[in-house]
């Protein structure tokens, strides 16, 4: 649908994640669904980029160095403009415990690596940010 | 791609034919290759040196098991939770509200008619679930029906992998209905215990079935040869109570098969049971000439024992 593609062109997603290919699969996909991508290694510079300008999705790794993703979590919920980001955790971690505790801080979604664009984009559905008409 | 083939081409057109005597589904060219991917998989699954030795034993002994087999396999399709979403809406907005005066303090029964492996029922038993405060003094049964086939004991195991738990279902109900399970999640009891499985031949009698308040059949209405779907839907027009509700796909409707119904204009794909069913009740017989139409059969030739034995 024409309107699916008007909606998502000037959605920002910040992509946290100490792995560098994932960046670049998570950026490739984003850039497919019409998102424009940006990068962070770790949550201290993730933060740093979203006190400059709030992105409209976050796509967030768990385990990282320096800052890991739930204290970035509960760090952007706390600061000024902080509630707006949708953030969705995207980590290797499948422990229902670890599931419930990322949500109750604050994350929209939850993705399971590995994951595919199928999933990024009916993750990203799920959250508004996408129209189902795309999947 | 047909030139890839291993099979010989007289046995994919006898497939073909299989199918559509069988299924009432005409295989496309999307098909080509699955017979060689899925078929392959199957054939070993069933003990057969390879395809080519599957395919000559279906057709010199002409096994209705592995008739079935074969076809589901080739039939299969993807499907996601909450797949076509606009239906759910309808289903939780406008369905339930309407059904809830007539049913409460009884039950009402949902069918997912061609279950697969079986996200649209448990989708629905997940809705019906996150809505319940809403709707009380009811009880909400849950049935899925398709052919004997892989697709269906993926139904009956509950049991889902990475990739499909996260293809359309969000994860609070991934945590709040799915226990996990190494590296798959498998639906907790507790909501598995409000579904029912059946082995049933979508083209057969389905008096014995009894009733549904909700039959769901979406998306498979293209996949039909002519006769197959008026077969299918004269079905579903008795199987769906008076006053019940026929969920086809958002971008399907009836055409000028509705003998039964009346659209719902705010919600494509959805129709109620008239109270009076219409003048016509019987189709007049189909005019089409394709050789597909002549060759299919006025009763399937699937024996009994495929017509909906219960095994849940």
């Amino acid at each position: 649908m024409a309107s699916s593609i008007q909606i998502n062109a000037n959605k920002t997603c910040l992509i946290v994640d100490d792995s560098k290919m994932i960046r670049r699969v998570a950026s490739r996909i984003l850039r497919e669904l019409k998102f424009e991508p940006s990068e962070a290694g770790d949550g201290r510079e993730a933060m740093e980029l979203c006190k400059a300008k709030m992105p409209d999705a976050i796509l967030l790794d768990w385990n990282m160095p320096i800052m890991d993703g739930l204290s970035f979590l509960k760090t952007l919920r706390g600061v000024e403009g902080g509630a707006k980001p949708v953030v969705l955790f995207c980590t290797a971690e499948r422990d229902v415990i670890k599931i419930a505790e990322a949500l109750d801080a604050g994350a929209d979604e939850y993705i399971m690596k590995p994951f595919d664009s199928d999933i990024l984009g009916s993750k990203l559905s799920e959250v508004g940010l996408l129209d189902q008409a795309h999947l | 791609m047909s030139g890839d083939l291993s099979l010989k081409p007289s046995y994919y057109e006898a497939l073909k034919r299989l199918t559509i005597e069988l299924v009432g589904v005409k295989l496309g060219a999307d098909h080509t290759f699955l017979v060689e991917t899925r078929l392959s998989a199957l054939a070993r699954k069933e003990g057969f040196e390879d395809l080519s030795q599957m395919i000559d034993e279906l057709f010199s002994r002409g096994q209705t098991r592995l008739a079935i087999h074969v076809v589901t396999s080739l039939l299969e399709r993807a499907t996601r939770f909450f797949e076509d979403r606009p239906g759910y809406e309808a289903l939780g907005d406008i369905i339930l509200p309407d059904l809830h005066p007539l049913y409460r303090g009884g039950t009402l029964r949902i069918m997912s008619y061609g279950c697969s492996s079986g996200q649209e029922i448990y989708s629905a038993a997940i809705l019906a679930d996150t809505l319940a405060d809403l709707f009380p003094n009811m009880d909400i049964e849950l049935t899925g029906v398709d052919y004997p086939s892989e697709a269906l004991e993926r139904a009956r195991a509950g049991r889902f992998t990475h990739f499909e738990v996260q293809r359309g279902l969000p994860i609070r109900h991934l945590i709040k209905y799915f226990d996990r399970d190494g590296e798959d999640w498998v639906i907790k009891q507790s909501l598995r215990d409000k579904i029912t499985f059946l082995d049933h031949n979508l083209l057969a009698n389905i008096d014995a079935l009894g009733t549904f308040q909700v039959v769901m059949f979406r998306g498979h209405l293209g996949q039909f040869i002519s006769p197959a779907k008026v077969r299918i839907l004269r079905s579903l027009g008795k199987l769906v109570s008076v006053n019940g509700y026929l969920m086809l796909g958002s971008h399907e409707n009836l055409d000028d098969t509705n003998f039964w119904f009346k659209a719902l204009s705010a919600t494509p794909g959805c129709y109620k049971k008239r109270a009076k069913q219409g003048l016509i009740t019987e189709p007049e017989t189909e005019t089409g000439t394709g050789t597909e139409i002549e060759k299919f059969p006025k009763q399937p030739f699937v024996p009994m024992e495929y017509n909906g034995s219960k095994t849940v």
